[in-house]
């Protein structure tokens, strides 16, 4: 009844799906990338370091973010060091250094760790490939099942069995 | 499997095209397969992530330099620098009188330091978040003679990548970390440890 009508109508809302994803894609992009505003007070930049060390005494918490004991003194370890000149990568290298890779919160770029960085953009990409598949199996169904509702005649058969082919020969593949 | 089969023929009235079901069956076997194998590859990693205990750290600092440290007594009335040390073997506590592994251990830490302070050993303990009224009282009651350091902002302690009371290092003659234990020592493990460093600087 909606047959000739419903492709024209479900691509107009895919349209406007995919746009409103693109927007918002692309507006988490700009945020990610330009992050927080820029400031160099000696607080922010404790901040800045103490956010990528792991709080020793906590589940789950950046130094940065943890009222414990220790954390707080961390904290001052890391304004002191500032102070002294010391840039971020060399405080972070020396608590690396005490607690080990473990007191980072983000994993390391080499070796097994590289799953953890490598594992979820391999996950969207099987992810797409499966709704690919998926669509593509769909819209060849729907097709196989009009054609047989129409295929009263011998030509309708010819018309079914034809239009598999190439379908088959790409599934094999 | 055998259900899968049948049901997979029963849905799809292939006459036209007998290939086309056997085609599909081998398709949903394989992705049948494909998901077994994600499944159970995601089960070991969990299973793996589970068996460990997020609280462990491994040591980063066993067989480096320890981090030197110059510290007064809680009392003030004497100065301890690891770097005079060399050539001993050193016990590093770090304790706290609100902590109750700590208490556990201390008997432990007190024979080792009666068996072993005339013989090249040096024991000191560094409270941890504390105060020198309730570290003074802990001792007394407790017993033990070495040096208790007071570690101003836990400079120490983070360099040593301390995470709680108690922790133990082992220092050599070298001046380099040979053992680490986190929670409560015990006795003929740390006698192990201490002889073995005795032995080598002989």
């Amino acid at each position: 009844m909606t047959g000739p009508r419903a492709p024209g109508r479900v691509s107009v809302g895919a349209a406007i799906l995919a746009l409103s994803l693109l927007a918002g894609a692309a507006a988490l992009t700009v945020v990610a990338f330009r992050g927080p505003a820029r400031t160099s007070s000696l607080q922010d930049r404790v901040h800045g370091v103490a956010s990528t060390l792991r709080c020793p005494v906590c589940q789950n918490l950046s130094v940065a973010d943890s009222p414990s004991r220790l954390a707080q003194q961390m904290r001052g370890t890391i304004a002191a060091e500032l102070k002294a000149g010391r840039t971020p990568e060399q405080i972070r290298a020396e608590f690396v250094g005490a607690y080990g890779e473990w007191i980072l919160l983000s994993p390391p770029k080499h070796g097994i760790d590289l799953v953890a960085w490598a594992g979820p953009a391999l996950m969207v990409l099987g992810g797409l490939v499966v709704a690919g598949v998926a669509l593509r199996r769909w819209t060849a169904g729907k097709g196989e099942e009009a054609g047989e509702a129409l295929s009263q005649t011998d030509r309708g058969l010819l018309e079914q069995a034809l239009s598999k082919i190439p379908d088959e020969t790409e599934e094999v593949r | 499997m055998s259900d899968e089969r049948d049901a997979a023929s029963g849905s799809h009235p292939s006459v036209l095209d007998p290939t086309a079901g056997r085609h599909r069956r081998r398709r949903r076997g394989l992705t049948l397969a494909g998901v077994a194998v994600g499944i159970s590859l995601l089960t070991v990693l969990l299973g793996f992530g589970l068996s460990r205990d997020p609280t462990v750290i491994r040591s980063a600092l066993v067989g480096r330099p320890a981090p030197e440290f110059a510290l007064q007594t809680m009392d003030g009335s004497q100065a301890v620098r690891l770097a005079d040390l060399r050539g001993q073997v050193v016990v590093v506590n770090f304790w706290a009188s609100w902590c109750l592994p700590c208490r556990v251990e201390h008997p432990a830490l007190l024979a080792l330091w009666q068996r072993y302070r005339d013989s090249g050993v040096v024991f000191v303990g560094i409270p941890l978040w504390d105060r020198s009224s309730a570290v003074r009282a802990y001792v007394e009651e407790l017993g033990g003679d070495w040096p208790e350091l007071a570690d101003p902002a836990s400079g120490t302690a983070i360099a040593y990548g301390v995470y709680g009371a108690p922790e133990t290092f082992v220092i050599g003659p070298d001046g380099s970390v040979a053992y680490r234990r986190v929670g409560a020592i015990g006795y003929e493990e740390l006698t192990g440890q201490i002889e073995r460093l005795l032995e080598g600087s002989k």
